[in-house]
């Protein structure tokens, strides 16, 4: 590293940022295809489907349908771009970005391994640097704005349908943001602090906050789902009800980018659960792991977890509106509520 | 007619959502080892181009002519395939056999055209049913696809040479004329 | 990074007033939200620009554009007659209030620290937030808190008909 900065006469520091961006999103976007393969062919699996098994590399190499993928992706490439007629077209254009970005945007703050010290440095794991003073507020922050892309995206196609979807999507953000601020605020309080090296550190001094607070995962799991619009959570899609919610109109690359945005919104999702109340990068029963196997750790639990919400949109049906808007209410945020009572409670008895 | 609907009392383990939701995923799940550990020859699916259905007996798809032991065609032109079909499918046009010794014997009729057209055939089996001669099977062959309207007319060369290839047997474009005198049929 | 941020910042402003559509208004109104957060990380206060975020772009607005939607009015009203005195009185308005603010930060004791030697602030972190809430300005904050539950008594009782 130290040679390497030398001879690009960089600072270490914006060496190792630069290494850790790129590192970061082409693991995304190599993690992305692959999951919406998993979403296809999983999906088939707990079905007892085949799934999508027809397209072959140069015509013979069908590879358990994985060109899929690249056929989908060229297929998306070659497709006309089509903006409908009396679409708002700026708004319409920019939509797919406003989506994209965030979903990527909230993987910035989490780390994924341990922090390690080479050649004199101390290389963090993280983009952003422990003790910056956001915190998991970053992300909170994040999705919280990553509901522009579907309401303009909605807005901006000038259909029906489209702002359905729109409008059941920002409401039920709305309504489960609530939920999800009280679990973490319980976690804040437990742990002491709000930044991810801290949380992760403690859950390796006392244990993994799922077992800490089992209610709290669970409020923070369900309202996750809500917040990457996911079955049984899929109120802006919709598709039995009202064609595809807010990306009807779109088609070819924008809709491309707004498909890899829902999986990118998994992942984040999954990091932050990880991060949150499994633990992180920390490995049960090896307190002193390497920073590789950390970060192995890390990647394990969050694939799964991303299996974990494909398994589930597979299992569940889509709630009513009402229910939807009755687990937000009356049952996310008082449950949230009794976490954070609770534990304040346990903390000051002890 | 009036149904008693059951209400089912939910425990409250049951009423939690969360266990009930546990439960789906363990079914999905064990859905997903089932169907991971099947070889593919055995799952549901039937991979279609690749793999084929064997037809049950019985099945009623593309229409076979039959013919003699000695080649000559067995229908006998009565148009009872024609009358009784609901799609009004079937055409015929009858002609005379000229040689003297075979009309004694009383096979003076026989197809000179015997067009179907499948693309209004329904595959009911009313011609095979109608048939007192035994002249017209509907069997297994289902892949019935073309390019044109026109090859969707199936002639009679055609009809009478459909399972040639399936049965082993030689395909024959030719009126061929008895070998012996057929008596009548007792019915 | 300053004269980005402000320029985000006052653009987007610009932009809400200018914009004749609603929803598009709105969606400049979040790009100042975030001028504005960008503002205070470089007074490095992370906290404030993450609750700016959360609060008011990722709640509000969403709030905001969801009433607009359900409204759902893609028509602009012209106004019934042009009134000159109201561009003037609003523009007279905006000059007393915005030299009153700039006379204000001017005399505060923050603008007189500027031109000392700046020295490096720390970033403010939650912890500090709270215990500032909690002490200094516990009353305030109590208000506050009576003020919002009224407010929400007060939407209840607007809705409902029978209590």
């Amino acid at each position: 590293m130290d040679t390497l900065a030398h001879l690009t006469g960089l600072s270490v520091a914006t060496l190792w940022m630069l290494a850790k961006v790129l590192i970061v999103i082409t693991v995304l976007m190599g993690l992305a295809s692959p999951l919406t393969w998993v979403e296809r062919r999983g999906s088939a699996m707990l079905q007892d489907r085949i799934g999508p098994n027809r397209a072959a590399l140069f015509g013979k190499w069908r590879i358990l349908g994985l060109a899929h993928v690249v056929a989908d992706g060229i297929k998306f490439f070659f497709k006309e771009d089509l903006v409908p007629p009396h679409a708002t077209k700026r708004l319409f254009w920019l939509a797919p970005m406003l989506a994209f970005v965030p979903a990527m945007m909230g993987f910035a703050v989490i780390p994924i391994g341990r922090s390690f010290v080479a050649g004199g440095h101390t290389y963090h794991l993280s983009l952003l640097e422990p003790g910056n003073g956001m915190g998991m507020l970053y992300p909170m922050a994040i999705g919280g704005i990553a509901v522009y892309g579907i309401l303009v995206a909605a807005w901006s196609s000038n259909n029906k349908w489209s702002i359905l979807g729109g409008m059941r999507a920002s409401a039920q953000m709305v309504s489960y943001e609530i939920g999800l601020s009280l679990a973490i605020l319980a976690v804040f309080m437990v742990v002491g602090g709000y930044d991810p090296h801290q949380i992760i550190a403690d859950q390796g001094a006392k244990g993994w906050l799922i077992w800490r607070q089992p209610i709290g995962f669970l409020v923070f799991f369900t309202c996750m789902f809500a917040e990457t619009n996911r079955l049984p959570f899929d109120f802006a899609e919709g598709e039995s009800e009202i064609v595809a919610g807010f990306h009807t109109e779109y088609g070819s690359m924008k809709f491309a980018i707004m498909a890899l945005a829902e999986y990118f919104h998994i992942i984040t999702a999954s990091a932050l659960i990880t991060t949150m109340y499994l633990g992180g990068w920390q490995i049960p029963f090896l307190p002193n792991a390497s920073a590789l196997a950390t970060v192995v750790a890390f990647a394990t639990k969050v694939v799964f977890l991303c299996w974990v919400f494909i398994w589930i949109r597979w299992t569940l049906p889509r709630f009513r509106y009402d229910q939807l808007m009755f687990m937000g209410w009356k049952v996310m945020l008082p449950l949230s509520m009794a976490n954070l009572l609770l534990n304040a409670y346990w903390m000051r008895s002890h | 007619m009036g149904v008693i609907v059951k209400q089912v009392e939910l425990s409250w383990l049951d009423r939690s959502y969360v266990w009930p939701v546990m439960k789906g995923m363990a079914i999905t799940f064990r859905h997903l080892l089932r169907q991971i550990t099947t070889p593919s020859a055995k799952r549901f699916t039937i991979q279609y181009p690749d793999m084929k259905k064997t037809m049950p007996k019985g099945y009623r798809g593309l229409h076979e002519l039959k013919r003699f032991e000695d080649g000559a065609i067995k229908c006998v032109a009565c148009f009872m395939c024609a009358e009784a079909c609901p799609a009004r499918c079937i055409t015929i046009e009858a002609e005379e056999f000229s040689e003297l010794n075979f009309t004694q014997g009383f096979e003076e009729k026989r197809p000179k055209v015997f067009r179907i057209d499948m693309l209004r055939c329904i595959y009911c089996g009313m011609c095979e049913e109608a048939c007192p001669k035994d002249a017209i099977w509907l069997r297994n062959e289902y892949e019935l696809a073309a390019y044109d309207r026109l090859s969707m007319n199936y002639g009679k060369w055609d009809l009478m040479n459909t399972y040639a290839a399936a049965d082993g047997k030689a395909e024959i474009r030719e009126d061929l004329l008895p070998a012996v005198v057929r008596g009548p049929v007792a019915l | 990074m300053f004269i980005l941020f402000a320029l985000i910042t006052l653009l987007g402003a610009g932009a809400m007033i200018l914009q004749k559509n609603v929803i598009t208004a709105g969606l400049c109104m979040v790009l100042t939200f975030f001028g504005v957060a960008g503002l205070f990380l470089m007074l490095s206060n992370p906290v404030a620009a993450a609750l700016q975020l959360i609060v008011y772009s990722g709640a509000i607005m969403v709030l905001v554009l969801f009433v607009i939607m359900l409204l759902n009015s893609h028509e602009e009203e012209p106004a019934k007659s042009a009134r000159p005195i109201q561009r003037w009185g609003g523009l007279a308005l905006c000059l007393v209030l915005g030299f009153g603010a700039l006379r204000l930060a001017l005399k505060s004791p923050a603008a007189a620290a500027l031109g000392a030697q700046a020295t490096q602030a720390r970033a403010m972190t939650l912890e500090q937030v709270g215990q500032e809430l909690f002490s200094s300005h516990l009353l305030a904050f109590e208000v506050v808190g009576l003020l919002l539950l009224a407010t929400m008594v007060a939407a209840v009782a607007l809705t409902k008909k029978e209590l």
